[in-house]
């Protein structure tokens, strides 16, 4: 297969920037995961499309708003109802779900170049996502495995906590350099390194 | 040090010593100075001139309410104009300004306005400035004429034009309380809520928590207020669930308890770290908020109230015990209730001499009486102020026996000599953000001012804020708050005790002493108490029209310390009650806000953009980039020395000659997948799409539920239930919309799903007569001749091993296919195109030629349905199914719409070889028209078509078929265009479409 | 102003889309009833008080909601999906 190209052009810019007096706030990095999937379910067979995707992926979703699980290389969670974002470090999701689905119980779409996961992660993680975006990422209010649909002025984003101090983000692949340069300059109060 | 620093107490470090410039003057003060109390301590008392009059003014107050010393910031070529000096905390370098002077602030020529006072009082600019009925200075144009010499006389600091190199940013938050206001009664409600161990926030606008326990003198639990104060913070600081914002106004609060807040990041700093904000604009939910915002003090009015060196009782006290200066030497003190009393004191303490207390009332309480004994000052009771000396700072007032129930002045007048005047009218609570969030004030007539609503439920009240002035109330009610607000009972324990003078904040219902001479209600917008009068003469009887009319209180302090007064002496006017005149809703933001908190990242390159994949090819070949929406799109490609109009006339014929490439990834893309989705489709198209093979594209119009036009695209079938839409790129969000809503709300039955790819696939469209040869030297897996690729076709292949779906459609007219991939594959599969097309002289072309080639084929966008065209206008007529019911079928035969007179989709020829301007008017005579009413129509688009050779246009026409082959005129009077045009079909080339075909 | 998305919690109304008012019927689709279309398409009441409307959560997990909103108060007492299943 092709490698994916990064859309983030000129402004992926790796090593440190801004202000690491107190250390290195956070870390910012583009993981492009081979598979984001968007899976949805008709009313009714949310249950045969769980089964689809434990089967397919082993990952083993939460049926409430927003719940989700990270495993290794595989991660999934709610963005609306009767709808989940999943990914795989490998490509070729889409086809293997959507097969182990069946139109009758839902649909499967490839999302792996249209939509662009940025990573961040690190102490000061929290603080500079709340620049961004109107959600309480408290870990009580937002815990690990879980994820959100929110949006920062135009621009769509999915955003699931991977672990204590880590989030992933899906971005519309076309606002992603866009989205990457105002993540970056919020950064730079706290230092960041990009990697 | 300065002879006004007192030599020890305050929040200063007199060992550090800060260098400032004040109007290029060299300055100093110390650490934790403002420049108010450094100016002060420099015996600078004049800093700036009045808004109308150019009167002398000094430093007023000592916090958020200064009416007057109102200074511009230079911050290198950033200027920040009106603010108050007692907002600003000094620093080494700091540079300021004082305003509306001219040569200087010492002699200023603008002061001759206040001779001429009669000329600005209420409503003058109404009235004096109406102009003539009739002639070139009618009406607007006279005010505009003599607004621009009014500007420059009367106003406030000049803003700078040079671009604010500081950086700005938002946050949000999220907690259980905030608390606004850190005086006895916040950090009480503070401790108090976050012993629950939810989460709290504390806001407080002065670098310093504390509020009054900072100045009062008192004592809590045996310790210096301020000390206890100190305590209670860093207790605070230690909780992990106590975040606390200091320099921070909260200055708005909204629905469902959004609070907006700005902190002042750092306006003390000399220079900010990398990264660092100087404003941050916090918007908070909380669950609830405990309002211990305390209460703003009042003047009273009277004549020469506004002479530097008069101002606010408990702004002198505070510069004495605060920031250890005193704001005279020998100081005297007017007021109607106990509060100033304190303030004399703790003047007296620093080493002030007290020369007079003058009290309107006959009696005052033990408590006044035995701190006047202790200052020395001689107790006037039963008098008033008349008027005041001095040129550019006090020097001495007049003093009268008063009586207060009466208002009357009796016996002789006498003068003392003083160079301040601390003075104080009373006390309003701070009110606003309650005010802001529900109902309307009530007015107390034991405290002559107006008190919070009742609670909304989103909120708690303590302290002065609520009218109860004694800090043994304030931390009671604190205490209360705070655990109200997490939904806990108060603990048992006993509260921190208040020690100090049993002082009666109540004062005798005086407002004004009415006197000869100039008394100023508002004080920045130089409204005096004469002015409020005449309002009333005039009939301005409601509490807004006055407020309007006399532009009382609608300065940047909004009026903080003058709009009790003025409702009182409106009220008096009256023969009202305060209650009966009321008062206005109070409004954010509680102080002024800086734009660039606002905007904060949404600007300048920071702004959202959306880029193609391959975007960076573009700029590395030298096109020139155009906005569309938030999209960059390329509009030519330009070569050294072309013109726009060379470049995309040039690249318009190579498609027609041979073969071209243009990005399509921007038109909007929607899944549409399901088992229903054949049916859908059905509904939302005027055509049918269920009969659409697989493997086939069809082109589809949409209208809105009116029966008028509302998008138009291919929708491609890739599968028996699944669809791929295409809609314009303007359009695209606004579709998705459109299908959401008909999917949720009116046929939630059908299992169709709708999910953007737009951002999934990257698209190239190649049109020419060589666009085959092309895509046949690089398409592998899949044959693209008329057999296996027909018109309407679409195949799957790969170009470079890259997965491509290839659909032939065509927007040129000629021979074309749109050829998509993975995004992430997109500049690959361009780069390929690219190279397999140079044989053949691909050229790459941008939006001016995309359009051209549309006009030319009379092909509609968003120009042409714009709203208000129906399918039938723009010759989509054949489009409207007659076999099944479809959005807007039910309307779209109303006999409005069904008009012959309504405006056609035509296509306009210039006549006289010069371009016709977008938004032209089409005319029916020979010369420009006079009368508006004539056009019949408008140019919509317009090109220099190369394949006409002629500058030719599209338009919508009254009853347009019909005039095919007459000429009329374009005219737009705007730029100075008419013109000859002939009209004519929309189809201009190639009208039977063989090309394409081809 | 802040709606409860029965999906994502309360979020502020700038991530809502107005959908209009959800107090109409909409006439059988093959209908040619002139004055019912006209009803569906134009006629509104402006309440002042307790409205019934649509709103979509385009800028988090794109559902539509119904909406009972004060006019007057801006008070919300009622959000629901407006596909009426479960979530």
């Amino acid at each position: 297969m092709v490698e994916q190209m990064s859309p983030l052009g000129d402004a992926y810019v790796p090593g440190s920037h801004g202000n690491f007096a107190d250390g290195t706030g956070v870390k910012i990095s583009l993981p492009q995961p081979g598979s984001i999937v968007e899976a949805t379910a008709w009313p009714g067979r949310e249950a045969a499309l769980a089964g689809a995707i434990e089967r397919v992926t082993g990952l083993s979703l939460p049926h409430h708003p927003g719940g989700g699980v990270v495993t290794g290389d595989r991660s999934g969670f709610g963005i609306g109802p009767r709808k989940w974002l999943l990914t795989d470090a490998a490509e070729g999701l889409a086809e293997t779900l959507r097969d182990a689905l069946g139109i009758e119980n839902g649909t499967v779409t490839d999302l792996s170049h249209g939509r662009t996961a940025i990573r961040l992660e690190g102490e000061r993680a929290e603080w500079v996502l709340a620049k961004f975006f109107a959600l309480d990422f408290s870990s009580d209010a937002f815990p690990v495995g879980s994820g959100r649909a929110t949006m920062h002025h135009d621009i769509l984003a999915q955003i699931q906590r991977t672990g204590p101090s880590r989030f992933n983000l899906y971005v519309f692949r076309t606002f992603a350099r866009s989205f990457w340069r105002v993540l970056c300059h919020g950064a730079e109060e706290v230092g960041y390194e990009v990697r | 040090m300065s002879p006004r620093r007192t030599a020890a107490g305050g929040r200063i470090d007199r060992a550090r010593t800060i260098r400032f410039t004040f109007d290029g003057k060299p300055m100093t003060g110390h650490l934790g100075d403002t420049l108010a109390s450094a100016l002060l301590a420099g015996g600078v008392t004049l800093v700036g001139r009045s808004f109308k009059y150019h009167r002398p003014r000094g430093v007023f107050a000592a916090g958020v309410d200064e009416p007057c010393a109102l200074v511009t910031v230079i911050d290198g070529q950033a200027r920040e104009p009106n603010v108050p000096a007692t907002q600003i905390e000094i620093f080494d370098g700091l540079v300021v300004e004082s305003q509306n002077r001219f040569p200087s602030l010492g002699f200023d020529l603008g002061a001759v306005n206040g001779l001429f006072g009669g000329l600005f009082s209420a409503g003058f600019y109404y009235k004096t400035f109406m102009g003539p009925v009739v002639g070139p200075l009618k009406g607007t144009r006279f005010w505009m004429l003599c607004e621009w010499f009014i500007r420059r006389a009367a106003g406030l600091g000049r803003a700078g034009d040079a671009k604010d190199a500081a950086r700005y940013e938002k946050m949000n938050a999220f907690c259980d309380v905030l608390v606004v206001g850190s005086g006895p009664a916040g950090l009480m409600a503070a401790k108090a809520a976050a012993a629950s161990g939810k989460r709290v926030m504390l806001a407080e606008q002065e670098p310093l928590f504390g509020g009054a326990a900072r100045w009062s003198g008192e004592t809590i639990d045996d310790a210096p207020a301020e000390r206890w104060a100190d305590e209670a913070v860093a207790e605070l600081a230690g909780l992990d669930n106590v975040r606390l914002l200091p320099r921070t106004t909260v200055w708005g609060i909204y629905d469902g308890n959004t609070i907006a807040a700005l902190e002042r990041v750092t306006d003390h700093k000399a220079s900010r770290a990398r990264g660092e904000p100087r404003h941050r604009h916090w918007s908070i939910r909380a669950g609830k908020v405990v309002l211990a915002t305390g209460a703003l003090e009042r003047p009273l009015v009277f004549p020469g109230n506004d002479r530097p060196g008069v101002m606010l009782a408990r702004a002198a006290g505070r510069y004495a015990a605060e920031y250890g200066v005193l704001p005279g030497g020998r100081i005297a003190v007017f007021t109607n209730n106990d509060s100033a009393y304190r303030a004399a004191a703790a003047l007296h303490r620093a080493g002030a001499t007290i020369a007079a207390i003058v009290d309107v009332r006959a009696q005052v309480s033990a408590a006044a009486s035995k701190l006047a004994r202790e200052t020395g000052a001689e107790h006037l009771t039963g008098h008033a102020v008349v008027d005041t000396a001095g040129r550019q700072r006090l020097r001495q007032i007049t003093i009268r026996r008063f009586d207060a129930a009466s208002g009357a002045l009796s016996g002789a007048a006498r003068r003392v000599e003083a160079d301040c005047l601390a003075v104080s009218g009373g006390w309003s609570p701070a009110i606003h953000l309650a005010s802001q969030a529900g109902a309307a004030a009530r007015w107390d007539e034991r405290l002559q001012a107006f008190l919070p609503p009742e609670p909304t439920g989103g909120w708690v009240g303590a302290g002065s804020f609520t009218g109860a002035f004694t800090t043994q109330e304030a931390i009671a009610q604190g205490l209360a708050a705070g655990a109200a607000a997490v939904g806990a009972t108060p603990a048992a324990s006993k509260p921190p005790q208040a020690g100090g003078p049993d002082l009666d904040v109540t004062p005798a219902p005086v407002f004004e002493i009415r006197a000869k001479g100039k008394a100023f209600v508002d004080l920045q917008h130089d409204v005096t108490a004469e002015d409020v009068r005449l309002a009333h003469r005039e009939g301005f009887v409601s509490v807004e029209h006055l407020k309007r009319y006399t532009t009382l209180g609608m300065a940047t302090d909004q009026g903080k310390t003058s709009n009790v007064p003025g409702l009182a002496i409106m009220a008096d006017a009256a023969g009202r009650t305060i209650p009966q005149v009321g008062t206005t809703r109070f409004r954010p933001p509680y102080s002024a806000v800086s734009l660039g908190s606002l905007a904060a990242e949404r600007h300048g390159e920071l702004r959202p953009e959306r880029l193609t994949p391959m975007h960076d090819w573009h700029i590395e070949r030298g096109a020139r980039m155009l906005a569309a929406g938030l999209w960059f799109r390329p509009q030519i490609y330009g070569q050294p020395g072309e013109t726009v109009e060379q470049a995309y006339a040039r690249e318009a014929a190579a498609v027609r000659a041979g073969v071209g490439i243009v990005d399509v990834s921007t038109l909007g893309k929607i899944a549409v997948q399901g088992p229903d989705a054949a049916a859908f489709l059905d509904r939302v198209y005027t055509n049918v799409f269920s009969s659409l093979p697989v493997n086939k594209a069809r082109y589809g119009l949409m209208l809105r539920e009116d029966g008028l036009a509302f998008d138009d695209g291919t929708t491609w079938r890739l599968g028996e239930h699944e669809f791929l839409m295409t809609t314009t790129t303007a359009n695209a969000g606004k579709v998705m919309q459109h299908l959401e809503y008909f999917l949720d709300v009116v046929w939630p039955d059908l299992r169709v799903n709708l999910t953007s790819v737009t951002d999934q696939w990257a698209g190239a469209a190649v049109a020419g007569p060589k666009a085959r040869d092309v895509l046949a030297a690089c398409v592998a897996r899949t044959g693209v001749d008329n057999e296996m690729l027909p018109f309407m076709g679409i195949v799957r292949g790969e170009i470079d091993g890259i997965p491509v779906t290839i659909c032939r459609l065509s927007f040129s007219g000629e021979l074309a296919y749109e050829v998509y991939c993975g995004a992430g594959h997109g500049l690959a599969m361009w780069e390929a195109l690219m190279e397999a097309g140079k044989p053949f002289g691909i050229v790459p072309y941008g939006l001016e030629a995309l359009g051209t080639l549309r006009i030319e084929k009379g092909h509609v966008t968003g120009s042409e349905i714009d709203g208000r065209t129906t399918a039938r206008d723009l010759h989509l007529g054949w489009m409207l199914s007659k076999k099944k019911p479809f959005i807007g079928s039910a309307m779209m035969d109303r006999e409005g719409l069904a008009s012959p007179e309504r405006l056609q989709l035509v296509g306009l020829v210039s006549l006289d070889n010069r371009a016709i301007a977008n938004g032209a008017h089409i005319v029916e005579g020979k010369q420009p028209p006079d009368d508006p009413h004539g056009s019949i129509g408008h140019v919509t688009a317009n090109c220099f078509s190369p394949a006409l050779g002629r500058y030719v246009a599209l338009a919508l026409v009254k009853g347009g078929t019909s005039r095919h082959g007459t000429r009329a005129h374009i005219s737009d009077p705007l730029r100075g265009r008419f013109g000859p045009v002939e009209i004519v079909s929309h189809h201009m080339f190639d009208p039977e479409g063989s090309r394409m075909h081809g | 102003m802040l709606i409860s998305c029965p999906y994502c919690g309360p979020r502020d109304v700038s991530e809502f889309t107005y959908q209009g008012d959800a107090t109409r019927t909409r006439p059988d689709p093959a209908s040619a009833d002139a004055a019912a279309w006209h009803e569906y398409v134009y006629e509104r009441s402006n309440e002042a008080g307790p409205h019934r409307e649509f709103w979509q959560h385009a800028g988090g997990c794109r559902a539509h909601v119904v909406v009972i909103r004060n006019t007057v108060t801006h008070e919300i007492s009622s959000v629901a999906p407006a596909r009426g299943d479960r979530i």
